[in-house]
């Protein structure tokens, strides 16, 4: 779609910051719209919970992964577990996005950390906590990125290092 | 967290309810305990039939995504939703993307995300802070995300706005008349003066008797500690321990 009119911003300043939201009339009702332009990322990033080696996974029904993925020009899905085709069926939270709409499957069980992953873990606050008091100043996040950002080896050593629990089986 | 803090969350909460009536489709958004566990305390004792639809809630189902819900408030389908600011001024307009001048702000914020659609298409909105001070409760906010009211401006389909704000301290509600913000109630165990105090706006309460809503009865206090509790840790964990243990 080339634009899309937004209800609620005719009297905000969104209307003083933003010169690409534009004020045009209705061809129906005659009515004044705020219209705004499309958002068509690189690429998106999504966090799924089941993926298989097409491409086709399950996401959180809470977010808008599948919207996502489906305006972007490239989707990497990280997820929590691989499936066999036939079994990426989303569960009670989930829905599912279509092979199509995804380029690469990422297989990586907590791969949410430190957010939460609904279903499966929690937020970790305490490592939150940790991130934000090391962002509060340059040598203190660079201290944060070496400890656990470049320092790992990869995926499995960041959890080691951040403390990161299994969830149990359900 | 003290208990007296606690309390002071369960007061809200009560008064939240309270203003919530049977039957009504109520919506809260990110970061809305308190709205959402006023939704199920009402739900729990005066408006059985409340429907409420809290994000977060394992039990709520979408078939595609998030952004369905903003279709359902388009559709007119959303009777009570919950908004917040990190300002809120005397007409009602709330502020979540900066503090200061735009370009060179003393804060900067995520933004109003959905807030001005939902602030016009949903029946009425509830504000709620979790302070109640001067910085908050402005005469101007500092940047506008969205209106309690249509000014010069015509919001085609806008279905309504501000209806009441609940703070620590007290609940207000929006003169439809002036198109201000006014006192309407203390919540207990606060003066006037504690709220003329921290408020950066005149609250029109010359010459008015402002009642002290009354302290939450046994059954919302029992439905509140028990299935209302019960259901919020299911969507808020973190905040339930940290406000009740």
């Amino acid at each position: 779609m080339p634009f899309i009119p937004v209800i609620g911003f005719l009297g905000t300043d969104y209307m003083k910051i933003r010169d690409d939201f534009k004020v045009v009339k209705d061809p129906y009702s005659g009515e004044d719209y705020v219209v705004v332009p499309p958002i068509i990322p690189d690429v998106a990033v999504i966090h799924g919970l089941k993926g298989d080696r097409s491409g086709g996974v399950t996401v959180l029904g809470a977010r808008n992964d599948r919207l996502l993925a489906t305006a972007a020009r490239k989707t990497i899905a990280v997820v929590e577990e691989l499936v066999e085709p036939g079994e990426v069926l989303p569960g009670l939270q989930e829905v599912y996005v279509a092979p199509v709409h995804i380029d690469a499957v990422v297989v990586a069980p907590g791969g949410a950390h430190p957010t939460e992953c609904p279903g499966r873990y929690e937020i970790d606050a305490g490592h939150i906590m940790t991130y934000l008091t090391a962002a509060k100043d340059e040598a203190s996040f660079q201290n944060y990125l070496e400890t656990y950002i470049t320092g790992p080896a990869d995926h499995e050593a960041y959890l080691k290092k951040v403390g990161f629990r299994t969830p149990d089986a359900t | 967290m003290g208990s007296s803090q606690t309390e002071s969350f369960e007061k809200m909460i009560g008064a939240i309810s309270r203003l919530l009536k049977n039957g009504e489709m109520v919506v809260t958004g990110t970061l809305s305990p308190l709205p959402a566990a006023g939704c199920l305390l009402a739900k729990h004792t005066h408006a059985p039939d409340l429907e409420p639809m809290l994000y977060g809630d394992p039990e709520n189902r979408l078939s595609e995504g998030l952004h369905e819900f903003f279709g359902v408030a388009q559709k007119g389908k959303v009777d009570v939703f919950f908004l917040s600011g990190l300002q809120i001024d005397r007409q009602g307009s709330i502020n979540l993307s900066v503090v200061g001048d735009y370009d060179h702000p003393k804060l900067r914020l995520p933004g109003g995300a959905g807030s001005a659609m939902l602030y016009s298409m949903s029946r009425r909105t509830i504000l709620f802070t979790m302070t109640h001070t001067k910085k908050l409760f402005v005469p101007k906010v500092d940047f506008v995300n969205a209106t309690a009211f249509d000014g010069e401006t015509r919001t085609p389909w806008r279905r309504g706005g501000l209806s009441h704000v609940v703070t620590p301290l007290c609940v207000m509600k929006f003169d439809e008349e002036r198109k201000q913000v006014v006192l309407d109630s203390l919540l207990p165990g606060v003066t006037l003066e504690e709220v003329v105090e921290n408020t950066g706006f005149d609250l029109d309460v010359a010459g008015r008797q402002i009642p002290v809503m009354e302290p939450l009865t046994e059954e919302e206090q029992s439905a509140l500690r028990g299935p209302v509790l019960e259901k919020m840790r299911t969507i808020y964990p973190l905040v339930c321990r940290m406000i009740w243990g």
